[in-house]
């Protein structure tokens, strides 16, 4: 024992750290740190003992011990892959602020690291530090402009950054570049209806339907358009073919009730409405419609008693009022 | 450092898919239709200043406002209230919240209309002029006496001024039972006849039971700040408003029915203008309100004194999502001319305002997209009418817009507290173009403007607009439409139904095409338009029929006119249709 312990003693840290990852990929993680801690004690300024063992401790779901060595690892050899993992660690213990400040540490030493863009981006977006993820996602499309998602990153960006005026100028560069996309087409319909630009919208929400007839938010987006246009019969198919694609769909269960009631096609909008109703069950809308079906059936007493839910649930959700309708933005 | 690198394939994978949503809500100007190319002929120049309507209303501090009772203003109101064929104009001062120590306090003035494009200021001589917090008025002829009474409300007890003929009024809201609660805001008021006795009932909205020592400062909550500049509190967050309904009793004095007509407890609301018309073309006034952030309220009247709301069922409570909107003002007319009643209605900024079509039997459905009014949601809302501007035969819109916030103007953001008015031409098929850049500089100028009251003040046969504008006088805005334009203006008058025959439906046919326009109390913001109907008759010579829809149920029809006449029917001097 004596003799083990002295040959250890003799070896560098270096050393000690290379045995305690064969250790850990031997599967034995209590000898690996304890090998670790050797490394540190033998050499406090070993650079891979400090960082694998963060990682050692970041993988093994204790990141609040990893920091005080990713930290110490970071002052002796600042670099792009101890930013990386001290960003990760941080990430998972969600102090976003010091994920970011990390992050960005590494983005210092790989400045047209594409991924990690990406990756801060969404980290400022989650901390609503939207005009920096648009910012960086701006850099990112000058780096690779050939690449449709970072467009949709930083469509989303700059959308989230309340800059919708260039969102909608990036949706139009999106579709120019790649016709064929369906997303790009998608992205654009969608400024342009937000926009209001009501005939173009409705184009270009075609096109993405013929180029992906399986992406219901085309579909979606598409017959709602022809409600609010009144154009109740037309807009029947669309909606029709988006719940097909996405029945929990809601907001189209909705936009289908309300050209079925404005067809007189009542039972049918009944049906739609108890369905999105079961499906987003704190949201008043389905219920203000119900009300306004029944009446139209001439059942003043269910309309009454949809109308009196619908009171409730805005009363006990005032938060999904507020909230718009969303989308789900798949930027990968 | 193998290790280092071994480990580091999994780094990147982090969380790009964890994107979420993206908001819709604030409302997008829509994109605007193109041009029609036909020129529009009514144009408004601001002529208050030579008209003599020169008192400035005070509501609260202009520059800077601590409650929002600072923030709603005043209506007007239009009226001929000494009979001889001009119409004349009532304004509602308001207050200040520190009181007026070293000045006399702002009062509502009248002003007599000479005829001439001038008014005389006679508030001292009618017994109106009334300091205090007033908010709405509106007009009719309480004791079927053949003159108009105004009543006033305000923060605190309301006021019912009874016209005594003699181009005084008597201030007569305590002793006829209409005061209200001391402590109560009360904003609109309208009257209306809902049990067909002939005799006005009066229905009255109360924004909120306000109390300056109870209510937060600026800034102090999220319901106190707007993007992020702390602002008054409110409306959310304050306590609710109420309505009241007060029938008439043949003794002259009202009496408070709300609970047994079921207008008490029907909802939690802020409610602004309230309207009194036949919304469901069953021959009874029913009664729809505006409301601030809140469910508007339809009361249909189910014919046997009692109300039911049924403002969702009918569409006309939100928006087409189901969204509470900032409701504001509410015209009634006929845009596309199928005589059933339609609405407009007037909203908070970042929002569109609604345009309810009435479908038939009383619902609704929220047309302003399709209709093209989505175009200006930059503006907050406020005063608003469906009137033929033009005489062209199809019912115009004309909204004017103000800001609640003077602050904003300090912070120099795009928005402005001071905003110019709309004009929406009606260019039939259900569509409208905004022609507000055509429409002269009384509709670009920028206040911020609340009440707005619609009359031919000069007799002219076109409609001119008398506006509040907050912390100054109001404006008066002359239509300048070139001669020529064919036009004939009803004048209804009740025998059996009220006198002043508010809920009456007149429906003018000329040139092959009907027009239909109620006779309303209050409407537009917190206001009181003229009670003689105008009619544009386009390139008709001549209006052909006119149908009268009575308040008392009955329906009759009188001959026809030709333009520029000025007709006034009374109840039972027509024939059955």
């Amino acid at each position: 024992m004596t003799l083990l312990l002295a040959a250890l003693l003799m070896q560098s840290a270096a050393a000690l750290s290379e045995q305690a990852m064969a250790a850990a990929q031997n599967g034995n993680p209590i000898e690996a740190e304890r090998l670790w801690r050797a490394a540190i004690r033998a050499d406090p300024k070993s650079y891979p003992a400090l960082f694998n063992y963060g990682l050692f401790l970041h993988r093994g779901a204790r990141g609040g011990e990893a920091v005080e060595y990713l930290d110490r690892a970071a002052a002796l050899e600042p670099g792009y892959q101890v930013h990386l993992l001290r960003g990760m660690n941080f990430q998972k213990l969600d102090r976003r602020e010091d994920t970011i400040r990390a992050w960005r540490d590494a983005l210092a030493f790989q400045p047209r690291n594409l991924k990690l863009m990406q990756v801060l981006s969404i980290e400022y977006s989650k901390g609503r530090y939207f005009h920096e993820a648009a910012a960086i996602t701006r850099e990112a499309l000058k780096l690779q402009p050939d690449a449709e998602n970072l467009y949709l990153i930083a469509i989303k960006a700059h959308d989230d950054a309340g800059e919708e005026e260039q969102a909608a100028e990036l949706s139009a560069a999106a579709v120019a570049r790649f016709p064929s996309s369906a997303r790009a087409q998608f992205e654009h319909g969608f400024y342009l209806q937000k926009r209001g630009d009501t005939a173009q919208a409705l184009v270009h929400l075609s096109k993405a339907m013929e180029l992906d007839p399986r992406y219901e938010e085309s579909f979606f987006f598409y017959g709602d358009l022809l409600v609010k246009q009144g154009k109740w019969n037309e807009a029947l198919e669309p909606l029709k073919k988006s719940l097909a694609i996405r029945p929990e769909y809601s907001p189209a269960r909705v936009a289908l009730a309300r050209a079925l009631m404005n067809l007189n096609q009542l039972p049918a909008a009944v049906a739609e409405l108890e369905q999105a109703a079961k499906l987003d069950p704190h949201n008043a809308q389905p219920w203000v419609m119900l009300s306004q079906v029944y009446f139209r059936m001439g059942d003043e007493d269910r309309a009454r008693q949809a109308k009196e839910t619908s009171v409730r649930l805005r009363r006990e959700n005032p938060e999904v009022l507020e909230a718009a309708q969303a989308r789900p933005f798949p930027a990968n | 450092m193998t290790a280092v690198s071994r480990c580091f394939c999994l780094l990147v994978a982090v969380s790009i898919a964890s994107a979420q949503g993206v908001a819709t809500r604030n409302a997008q100007a829509a994109a605007r239709g193109a041009p029609s190319g036909r020129p529009f002929l009514a144009t408004f120049t601001d002529e208050a200043a030579a008209a003599g309507l020169t008192a400035p209303i005070t509501v609260g501090n202009p520059d800077a406002k601590s409650y929002i009772i600072e923030a709603n203003g005043t209506g007007l109101a239009a009226l001929d209230f000494d009979n001889d064929g001009w119409v004349d104009l009532f304004v509602v001062n308001s207050s200040r919240l520190e009181g007026f120590p070293k000045s006399p306090a702002p009062v509502s003035r009248l002003y007599r209309n000479l005829g001439n494009r001038k008014f005389k200021d006679v508030t001292a001589s009618s017994g109106v002029g009334r300091a205090g917090w007033g908010n709405g008025v509106c007009a009719g002829d309480i004791d079927n006496d053949g003159d108009e009474d105004l009543y006033v409300t305000y923060w605190g007890p309301n006021s019912l001024f009874r016209n005594s003929g003699d181009g005084k009024f008597e201030e007569t809201a305590a002793a006829l039972g209409v005061a209200g609660p001391e402590k109560e805001w009360s904003s609109g008021c309208t009257f209306l006849d809902y049990d067909r006795d002939g005799r006005l009932d009066l229905f009255v909205t109360s924004y909120q039971r306000f109390d300056p020592a109870t209510t937060p400062p600026p800034g102090k909550s999220s319901n106190c700040e707007w993007k992020g500049m702390p602002v008054f509190c409110g409306p959310r967050g304050l306590p609710y408003g109420s309505a009241t309904l007060y029938h008439q009793r043949e003794s002259g004095v009202f009496e408070d029915v709300s609970k047994s007509a079921g207008i008490a407890g029907a909802g939690s609301f802020y409610a602004f203008t309230p309207i009194a018309a036949d919304l469901n073309g069953d021959g009874w006034t029913d009664i729809y309100f505006a409301s601030d952030s809140t469910p508007s309220m339809l009361f249909r009247n189910e014919k046997n004194g009692k109300f039911r709301e049924i403002g969702t069922e009918t569409g006309v409570a939100f928006n087409e999502h189901g969204f509470e909107q900032g409701g504001m003002g509410v015209g009634v007319g006929d845009y596309d001319r199928d005589g059933l009643l339609d609405l407009v209605k007037t909203n908070f900024a970042g929002d569109h305002p609604n345009l309810y079509r009435n479908s038939g039997g009383g619902i609704f459905e929220d047309a302003v997209l399709s209709a093209g009014l989505a175009v200006n949601p930059q503006y907050v809302g406020w005063g608003v009418a469906l009137v033929d501007l033009d005489n062209d035969g199809w019912q115009d819109i004309l909204q004017v817009n103000g800001h609640v916030y003077p602050e904003l103007d300090r912070e120099k953001r795009a928005e402005t507290y001071r905003q110019p008015r709309l004009v929406y031409r009606n260019l039939g098929g259900g569509k409208f173009e905004d022609v507000s850049t055509l429409a002269g500089p009384g509709i670009a100028a920028t206040h911020s403007s609340r009440g707005a009251a619609f009359a031919d003040f000069d007799n002219d046969g076109d409609i001119d607009v008398a506006v509040m504008n907050m912390g100054e006088p109001p404006s008066l805005l002359i239509n300048a439409l070139p001669p020529g334009s064919k036009w004939i203006k009803v004048m209804v008058q009740g025998v059996r139904s009220n006198r002043s025959a508010i809920g009456a439906v007149v429906t003018v046919e000329a040139g092959g095409s009907k027009q239909t326009l109620p006779v309303l109390s209050q409407s537009s913001f917190l206001s009181q338009s003229e009670s003689r109907l105008h009619f544009g008759l386009g390139s008709a010579a001549r209006a052909d029929r006119i149908l009268v829809r009575w308040p008392s149920g009955q329906m009759e029809q009188f001959p026809g006119a030709p333009a520029g006449s000025t007709l006034r029917l009374e109840e039972g001097g027509g024939s059955p249709p």
